[in-house]
């Protein structure tokens, strides 16, 4: 009865400690991969074309409206107590210490996690991981390395741009729409955003960018069973990789950039 | 290692299975597998699905390791080999695989000269050139900017074939290189595979295959795998001769015999 328990409860926990094996495996010997040589310049480049410049559209749009939104609301809130003045700050905190990040990781995890871990899934369904191993190539060079690379790299430099965009449509929102004056709208988002701010942001959105590049090759990697398999990989890949952005966001902001 | 002789040919074994177990979870899918594969010659190994044959060369190429037993390849040991040393070893294989694993992403040429970009320092033009002749070779002149999505199952495998032959491999690996295809293509495959063999003097190939009218014509040596054992290995005309209801039921693709459905 007792082995039983024991056993039972040693079962709960081998799956998760297998899963974080392979995904420090994978995560650890992609960055490992950094210093051995082919570098693989050009898939490198192929890889930040696919997961920044293709997911550019998506974020200045997403960027421009959330700006726009959260100084509509925030104009309400203010204007309860006549601190309309406080908006401008306020966006430009908010938005690049947490929201262009953390929604740059969410978008990007979406749109080109999700693609990264359907193609690595279909490649290793279709023996065409096989098939570099059978080549001595080794795959985690070849496909991992620059995704991973690729992932870290775009993530802040979409957050740079989400960062632009958002304040511009914050701006757009309070002059056009609610009718602000510039020098009311510029002054405290003058005053109160940092570059510690910027900085600490595009940290943060590298940090995610290498969460999703992990994570994609990882559900890619060891992707098995088919069509099926590949269709659970891509989704588990988007939902692990957005949970753990969420999550890592708190950690960050509680204990690295307080 | 002293060299094995293989029983069947009389040749030197240029690939040895020593008492070789492969598990996968409950699942023992090699059960002491002891096999010879004769320098130079072809080797078919048969069997029903699932006995192990895929998992017997993924263990050769080292995409496998065995959970017990020995795999040689001339003098290494493939079991106990670091994975550093055994992709030195991979690069004397050029394998065929099941649906070619082509890479999608890529035109057949590129497909093709994959494994001279990544491993030699030819030139580009020297590459092309050298794809180009093995491409009309296997009958794909004229294929060379097509996508794998655009051939016929057919043309794949011939693309895959003449990936696996780019570098000069001393070992050519065919994973049922017939399966899915027509009767005339299936002959026109086989037809490739043996004149492969014979222009290209001292290599070795090792092909699985369901496919009894072919494996008669082309084998020189043939090794039935039961159970994940070789149940017998022996001639062409071995196994037309043989007396064996394991073989005669396999042969005849009766439903009648020792080895049911």
């Amino acid at each position: 009865m007792i082995v039983r328990a024991i056993e039972a409860i040693g079962r709960m926990f081998v799956e998760p400690m297998e899963e974080l094996g392979r995904v420090t495996h994978i995560g650890g010997r992609g960055l490992l991969n950094l210093f051995i040589p082919p570098i693989r310049i050009r898939h490198t480049i192929a890889q930040l074309e696919f997961i920044g410049v293709q997911s550019l559209p998506i974020i200045i749009l997403t960027s421009f409206f959330t700006g726009g939104v959260f100084t509509l609301q925030s104009f309400k809130a203010f204007q309860l107590f006549g601190a309309q003045g406080l908006v401008g700050g306020t966006v430009g905190v908010a938005l690049t210490r947490e929201l262009a990040p953390t929604l740059t990781g969410l978008l990007v995890a979406g749109r080109a996690g999700s693609a990264m871990a359907a193609e690595i899934g279909a490649m290793r369904v279709s023996e065409q991981i096989d098939a570099l191993d059978a080549m001595a190539i080794d795959p985690i060079n070849y496909l991992v390395k620059p995704r991973i690379i690729a992932a870290t790299l775009a993530a802040p430099l979409l957050t740079a741009v989400f960062d632009l965009i958002g304040i511009f449509g914050s701006y757009v929102v309070a002059i056009y729409t609610l009718r602000m004056s510039y020098p009311d709208f510029m002054i405290r988002l003058d005053d109160w955003v940092d570059w510690d701010d910027i900085w600490g942001g595009l940290f943060k959105a590298a940090v995610f960018g290498l969460i999703i590049g992990v994570v994609a090759c990882y559900k890619g990697f060891y992707t098995k069973g088919g069509a099926v398999g590949v269709g659970k990989s891509t989704t588990s890949s988007v939902v692990v990789s957005s949970v753990m952005i969420l999550v890592s966001n708190y950690f960050i902001a509680r204990y690295i950039l307080p | 290692m002293s060299e094995r002789i293989d029983p069947v040919t009389g040749e030197p074994a240029s690939i040895s299975y020593v008492n070789v177990h492969k598990s996968f979870g409950t699942q023992h899918v090699l059960r002491g597998l002891n096999l010879a594969i004769p320098r130079g010659k072809i080797t078919v190994i048969i069997g029903r699905s699932g006995t192990g044959k895929s998992v017997t060369i993924k263990h050769v190429m080292g995409l496998l390791r065995p959970d017990k037993g020995e795999i040689w390849v001339g003098n290494d040991n493939l079991a106990t080999m670091r994975d550093r040393d055994l992709r030195t070893v991979r690069n004397r294989f050029g394998v065929v695989f099941q649906d070619a694993a082509l890479f999608d992403s890529m035109n057949v040429l590129d497909n093709v000269a994959f494994p001279l970009r990544e491993h030699s320092r030819l030139r580009d033009r020297e590459v092309v050139a050298k794809v180009r002749g093995l491409l009309a070779q296997v009958g794909l002149a004229g294929a060379e900017l097509k996508l794998p999505s655009q051939l016929s199952g057919g043309m794949r495998k011939r693309a895959g074939l003449a990936r696996a032959l780019v570098r000069d491999p001393e070992f050519v690996l065919y994973d049922e290189p017939t399966t899915g295809l027509d009767p005339i293509l299936t002959a026109a495959m086989d037809k490739l595979i043996v004149d492969t063999q014979e222009s290209r003097p001292g290599i070795t190939s090792v092909v699985i295959s369901h496919d009894m009218h072919a494996v008669l014509g082309i084998a020189d040596k043939i090794a039935m795998l039961v159970d994940g054992v070789v149940a017998h290995e022996g001639t062409p005309e071995y196994f037309k001769n043989s007396k064996d209801p394991l073989v005669h039921q396999f042969l005849t693709g009766s439903l009648d015999g020792p080895m049911k459905v």
